[in-house]
C-alpha cells in the first residue's frame, strides 16, 4: 500500500522535517513552562499554532490520526486559555501532551518505513476528551466526564446536541460515492464524517459503523454512503455538501432529500463574502499543494470556501496557473482579517491581496478586540451545562483557530536567513576541501620545485594557503552545531525519570553553547542518554532522608557542562548522589571473573572504569532504566567509535563524574611528520610539547632496563616507536634520533623516531573495517592519511600509546 | 578457448542468469577464481605502507585515489611463502556490499570466464578437506578443474 497519494511522497520529506522540529519545539515550550509551573498567555498561544500547524499539515498528507491527535490538543488549550480553569493537576496535563508528543514523534519515525500503517490513537484522544470534561467541569459538576471519555472522539463530536439558534433545522441529506478502486471506502467515508462534524449539529450516516467494520467498504461501492446533517447556525447545507465534495477521494455528492427547505444560508452568503488572491514564494515547488494547504487552513477557521483554481489537488499542471496568475480563494467570514491571518501565517505564502470584498472591511484592530469577548462568550454556555460540554467544543475550536493564528504576529516582509542543508551535501564538501588540502601540499612542496629560486611562486603559494585555511574554517564552521540541541533532549529524560523514580532533581546546563561538529553530535545522543539516565537512576540517592544525613540539599542536582580544551571537548556529565562504591565493583567485578591482575594492585581509578566494561551492573535490580550492565559499554563503544574518550571519576558519598572527551572534528588535523625507518607517522600538533635531542645525561634506566628521560628535573619514560611497531629503525642510537615529549590528559611520554620531518595539515581517513578489527586503535594508531606525495601516513593516537605503556 | 567458456569482455556483465562471470588468477601453479561481482579493479603492485600490529597476511595499506585500501597477500593467507613481486604480480582491488575495499595480491591475472551454473559443483563436506571454508564451490571446466575462492571468508578474520 502507498503511503500517501500520488504526489504526496515528495512533500513527506518536508513534512516528517518540520513535523519533528515542530514537536521539538512543543516539548522545549513544555518543559519550561513546566518548570515555571504556569502556562503565560505567549505560550499557550506557540503550542496553539504548533499544534495547527501540525494538525494541517498532516491532514494535507491524509494523516487522519496525526491531525485528529493533534486537533485534541489544541481544543484543550483552547479551554485552558478561554476558561482559565483550575487545573487541579498540572501533571496529568504535562504527561497527557508529553505522551501525545512522544505518540507523534513515533509516529513521524514508523511513516518512514516501508511497511507503514497508521496507529490509533483513540486511546489517547479520550484520556485528552477527558482531561478536557473535567477542565470543563470544574465550574459546573464533574459529571459528565465519564461519559465522554468512553466514547470515541469522532462519536464524541458527533453526537446530537441541542442546536441553540435554530428553531428550524433543515434535515439534508446526501449520498456520496467514492472514486472507483480508491480501496478502504470505509475509512474515506469516515474522513467525510470528520470533516464535517465541526460544522454540523445533527450528524448521522449509514452505514453506521464504518469505523470498525470494513465490510462496509463493499457496502459503500455498491450503495454509496449516505449522511443525514443539520448543519449548525453558522455553516450553511451548501458548505457542508462542498466540504463532502472536496474531501480526497470523493467522486460524487449528491443531496437526495431535504426534510425543510430552511433558509438557505448559503444564499445569503454571498453578501459577505471575501475574494483573496494569493501568491506563494519563488520556486517553493508544488505550488499546487501548498494551495491546498492554505485552503485547509482556511476552511477551519470559515465556511463556504471555493477557490480556483479548483482542480489543485488532483491536477499538478495547476501549480504553473498559481505561478503565473496567483491562486484566488474565496470564503465567507464575519471576521475576514482572522481569515486572512490564516492565509498569511500558511507556509511559503509570499504575498496575498484582497480583490475584493463585499462585506463591510474591518479595521484590524477591531477584530483583535473583538476576539476574546466572542471567544469567551461560547465557554461561558457550555460550562452552564456540563452535559452540552462535548457540543460545545467543536464550536469552540472554530473560534479558536483564528484566535491562534491571530497571534502569530504579522511578518510579512522578513526573509528566513536559515535554510536547511543535506548532510550528504556537506559531507562531500568536506571531502573536497581535504582533497584540495592534499593537493596544495602535493603542488607547493613538488618534488621538482626543490633547489629552485621562486619567490613569485612562494608568495602566491602562501596566498593559496591562506585562502584555503580559511575555506576549510568556514567549511567546518558550517557543520558546527551547538551542544544546546543534545543537551536539551536530557530535559525531557530527566522530567520523565522526576516524575517516575519520585526523586527531585535539578538539571543544570553549562556551556551548552559548546559547539562540535554534527557528525560528533549525532552519536552523542544515546552515550549523554544512558550516562543521564544512570546518575538519576543510581546516582542520586533514593531517600531524600540520605540525603539530608550525608549534609546535602535535599534536591539532588544533575549538572550537564561542556567546554573546550586544547582541540578536544570536553562534556562532564556530574551528579551529587552517593557515589560509587570502589569496594562493591571490585567485587562484583571478581566475582564476574573479570580481574586479570590480583584485586589488591587494582588502582582507584582503574576499578571505577571497571563499570564501562560489557555486562557490569553494580545494580542488585534491574529497573526500567538501568541495571542490565548494558548501558556504561555502549557508552565506551560509541565515544569511541568518534574517536573520544570516556573516564569515570567518584567520590564514595559525594557523586560522580562522567568526562567525555572528544576531538572537535573528525576530519583535519594539524600534525607532525616523523618517519620511522620507511613509515612515517603523524603526531597530532596539539598533543607535542616539545621535540629534542637527547643528551648522554639525560638518559636514566630502572632496573629492568627502562628506559627514562629527564628534562628540567622531570622524568618521563621513553617509548621507542620501532619497538613499540615492531620495525626496522633508520637508527636505534638514542642521540642520533630524535625524541618528542607527548602530554595527554595531563600524562607525558617521550616518543623516539629517526627525524622529524615537518609539519603538515592532514585529513583524517578512518581505517577500514577489516583493520579496525585487529585493535589498531588501542594500539595507537587513530588514523591514517594521505600525503602531498600520494604516500600514507598513520595518525597517532597518543592517548593510546601512553594509556598502554 | 572452449566451447562452453568464452572470453567475457567489459560490456557483457549481465549473465548471471545462467552463469557467472569468474576472474581467474594463480598463485604458484594452482588456478583459483573470484565472482567478477566483487572485483573493482586490478592494478599492478604499489608501495605499501606497513600498519603495526596486525596480522602477517595483512600487508598494509595501499592508496587508491585518495582511498585508503587494506591490502591481502593471499600467499600468506593460504600459508604459502611469499615470493619478491615482480611485475605480473597485481593487487585485485575487491568491492563489497557495504562499500569496503579490500586489495588481495595475487602472482598473476589469467582471464574473464563466463561459468555456467552446471559446471560449479559444491565442495565436499569433509572435517578436513577445505578446513577453513576459503573455497566456495568447484568449477569443472574443459580446461581443468578450478577453485572458486569465498571472498568473505578470505578476508574476515578466521
Amino acid at each position: 500500500m502507498a503511503k500517501f497519494e500520488a504526489g504526496m511522497e515528495a512533500m513527506a520529506d518536508m513534512y516528517v522535517f518540520e513535523t519533528t522540529s515542530l514537536l521539538e519545539q512543543l516539548d522545549q515550550i513544555l518543559m519550561k513552562t513546566e518548570n515555571e509551573s504556569s502556562f503565560g498567555e505567549e505560550e499557550i498561544n506557540e503550542i496553539f499554532r504548533t499544534m495547527h500547524t501540525i494538525k494541517g499539515s498532516s491532514a494535507m498528507m491524509g494523516l487522519e490520526n496525526m491531525s485528529k491527535l493533534a486537533h485534541a490538543i489544541e481544543d484543550m488549550f483552547y479551554i485552558i486559555r478561554e476558561d482559565h480553569p483550575v487545573i487541579s493537576s498540572m501533571e496529568s496535563l504535562y504527561d497527557l501532551v508529553f505522551t501525545a508528543s512522544d505518540l507523534m514523534k513515533a509516529e513521524i519515525e514508523l511513516l518512514q518505513d516501508d511497511e507503514y500503517t497508521p496507529t490509533d490513537f483513540t486511546e489517547q484522544m479520550n484520556k485528552i476528551e477527558a482531561f478536557v470534561a473535567v477542565l470543563k467541569g470544574g465550574e459546573g459538576a464533574a459529571l459528565a466526564p465519564a461519559a465522554s471519555a468512553v466514547a470515541p472522539a469522532p462519536a464524541a463530536a458527533s453526537a446530537p446536541a441541542p442546536a441553540p439558534a435554530n428553531s428550524d433545522p433543515s434535515q439534508t441529506t446526501v449520498r456520496v460515492f467514492f472514486e472507483e478502486d480508491c480501496k478502504m471506502e470505509n475509512l474515506r467515508a469516515l474522513l467525510v464524517i470528520n470533516r464535517i462534524s465541526d460544522s454540523c449539529s445533527k450528524l448521522e450516516y449509514s452505514p453506521a459503523d464504518i469505523e470498525n467494520n470494513p465490510d462496509t467498504a463493499e457496502t459503500i461501492v455498491k450503495n454509496g454512503f449516505d449522511v443525514v446533517f443539520i448543519p449548525k447556525p453558522d455553516s450553511s447545507i451548501d458548505g457542508v455538501v462542498d466540504t463532502i465534495r472536496t474531501t480526497p477521494n470523493v467522486k460524487t455528492c449528491n443531496i437526495i432529500s431535504q426534510t425543510s427547505a430552511g433558509s438557505s444560508a448559503a444564499a445569503a452568503a454571498d453578501d459577505d463574502s471575501t475574494t483573496v488572491r494569493v501568491h506563494f514564494e519563488d520556486d517553493c515547488k508544488m505550488e499546487n499543494l501548498r494551495a491546498l494547504l492554505v485552503v485547509n487552513n482556511v476552511r477551519d477557521v470559515c465556511d463556504n470556501v471555493s477557490f480556483e483554481p479548483a482542480d489543485i489537488e488532483t491536477n499538478s499542471e495547476s501549480a504553473k496557473y498559481i505561478i503565473e496568475n496567483g491562486f484566488t480563494i474565496r470564503f465567507k467570514s464575519d471576521k475576514p482579517n482572522m481569515v486572512l491571518q490564516v492565509i498569511e501565517s500558511a507556509p511559503s505564502v509570499k504575498s496575498y491581496e484582497v480583490i475584493e470584498n463585499t462585506a463591510a472591511p474591518q479595521p484590524a484592530g477591531t477584530a483583535a478586540a473583538e476576539k476574546p469577548a466572542e471567544t469567551a462568550a461560547a465557554p461561558a454556555v457550555s460550562a452552564a451545562s456540563p452535559a452540552a460540554a462535548p457540543a460545545a467544543k467543536p464550536a469552540a475550536k472554530q473560534e479558536a483557530k483564528p484566535a491562534a493564528a491571530a497571534a502569530k504576529p504579522a511578518s510579512g516582509g522578513a526573509k528566513q536567513s536559515l535554510i536547511s542543508v543535506n548532510l550528504n551535501k556537506l559531507d562531500t564538501l568536506l571531502d573536497l576541501v581535504g582533497e584540495i588540502v592534499i593537493t596544495e601540499a602535493m603542488v607547493t612542496s613538488n618534488p621538482d620545485l626543490k633547489g629552485l629560486r621562486l619567490d613569485n611562486f612562494q608568495k602566491s603559494a602562501r596566498q593559496l594557503r591562506k585562502l584555503n585555511s580559511e575555506l576549510q574554517d568556514t567549511v567546518m564552521s558550517i557543520r558546527m552545531v551547538p551542544l544546546s540541541g543534545a543537551f536539551s533532549k536530557m530535559t525531557r529524560i530527566v522530567r520523565d525519570m522526576k516524575v517516575k523514580l519520585g526523586k527531585d532533581v535539578d538539571l543544570i546546563f553549562e556551556g551548552e553553547e559548546t559547539e562540535v561538529d554534527k557528525s560528533i553530535i549525532d552519536q552523542l545522543n544515546d552515550p549523554l542518554m544512558h550516562m543521564v539516565r544512570n546518575s538519576m537512576d543510581h546516582g542520586i540517592e533514593d531517600n531524600v532522608e540520605d540525603r539530608i544525613k550525608a549534609g546535602k540539599s535535599p534536591k539532588g542536582k544533575l549538572t550537564l557542562s561542556a567546554y573546550n580544551s586544547s582541540g578536544e571537548v570536553i562534556i562532564v556529565v556530574a551528579d551529587d548522589g552517593q557515589g560509587i562504591n570502589p569496594e562493591k565493583v571490585l567485587a562484583k567485578a571478581e566475582k564476574n571473573g573479570i580481574l586479570t591482575k590480583p584485586a589488591s594492585e587494582y588502582s582507584e581509578k582503574e576499578i571505577l572504569n571497571m563499570i564501562m566494561l560489557p555486562g557490569f551492573s553494580t545494580n542488585d535490580q534491574v529497573t526500567e532504566y538501568s541495571g542490565r550492565g548494558v548501558g556504561m559499554d555502549v557508552v565506551r563503544k560509541n565515544i569511541e567509535k568518534i574517536g573520544g574518550t570516556v573516564s569515570v571519576e567518584s567520590k564514595f558519598g559525594q557523586g560522580t563524574n562522567f568526562i567525555i572527551k572528544i576531538p572537535l572534528s573528525l576530519s583535519i588535523v594539524d600534525g607532525m611528520e616523523v618517519s620511522v625507518g620507511e613509515s612515517i607517522f603523524t603526531i597530532p600538533i596539539n598533543s607535542i610539547r616539545e621535540s629534542f635531542k637527547v643528551k648522554p645525561n639525560q638518559l636514566v634506566k630502572d632496573t629492568n632496563g627502562k628506559e627514562m628521560v629527564m628534562i628540567r628535573g622531570e622524568c618521563f619514560p621513553l617509548i621507542r616507536l620501532y619497538d613499540l611497531y615492531d620495525l626496522v629503525p633508520g637508527t636505534n642510537d638514542l642521540y642520533d634520533g630524535i625524541v618528542i615529549l607527548v602530554e595527554t590528559d595531563g600524562k607525558c611520554a617521550c616518543l623516539f623516531a629517526d627525524e622529524l620531518i615537518g609539519e603538515q595539515q592532514v585529513v583524517v581517513k578512518p581505517f577500514s573495517s577489516l583493520l579496525n578489527n585487529y585493535n589498531v586503535k588501542q594500539n595507537g594508531m587513530a588514523g591514517c592519511s594521505i600525503l602531498g606525495d600520494g604516500s600514507i601516513t598513520i595518525i597517532l593516537d597518543v592517548s593510546n600509546i601512553i594509556s598502554d605503556f | 578457448m572452449e566451447e562452453n567458456t568464452t572470453v567475457a569482455t567489459s560490456a557483457s556483465k549481465n549473465y548471471s542468469a545462467d552463469g557467472n562471470e569468474v576472474l581467474f588468477f594463480t598463485i604458484d601453479d594452482t588456478i583459483y577464481g573470484i565472482e567478477i561481482k566483487y572485483v573493482n579493479e586490478i592494478i599492478g603492485i604499489e608501495q605499501i605502507t606497513i600498519v603495526p600490529k596486525i596480522p602477517d597476511h595483512i600487508k598494509g595499506v595501499i592508496n587508491i585515489r585518495g582511498k585508503v585500501v587494506p591490502v591481502i597477500s593471499v600467499r600468506k593467507r593460504f600459508g604459502i611463502d611469499e615470493i619478491p613481486y615482480d611485475d605480473r604480480t597485481c593487487i585485485i582491488v575487491l568491492e563489497f556490499e557495504d562499500g569496503n575495499q579490500v586489495g588481495i595480491i595475487v602472482d598473476r591475472v589469467r582471464e574473464v570466464v563466463v561459468v555456467n551454473k552446471n559446471d560449479i559443483s559444491k565442495t565436499p563436506d569433509a572435517k578436513n578437506v577445505n578446513a577453513n571454508h576459503y573455497i566456495k564451490s568447484i568449477v569443472n571446466l574443459d580446461s581443468g578443474i578450478r577453485l572458486l575462492l569465498d571472498c568473505d571468508k578470505l578476508i574476515k578474520d578466521d
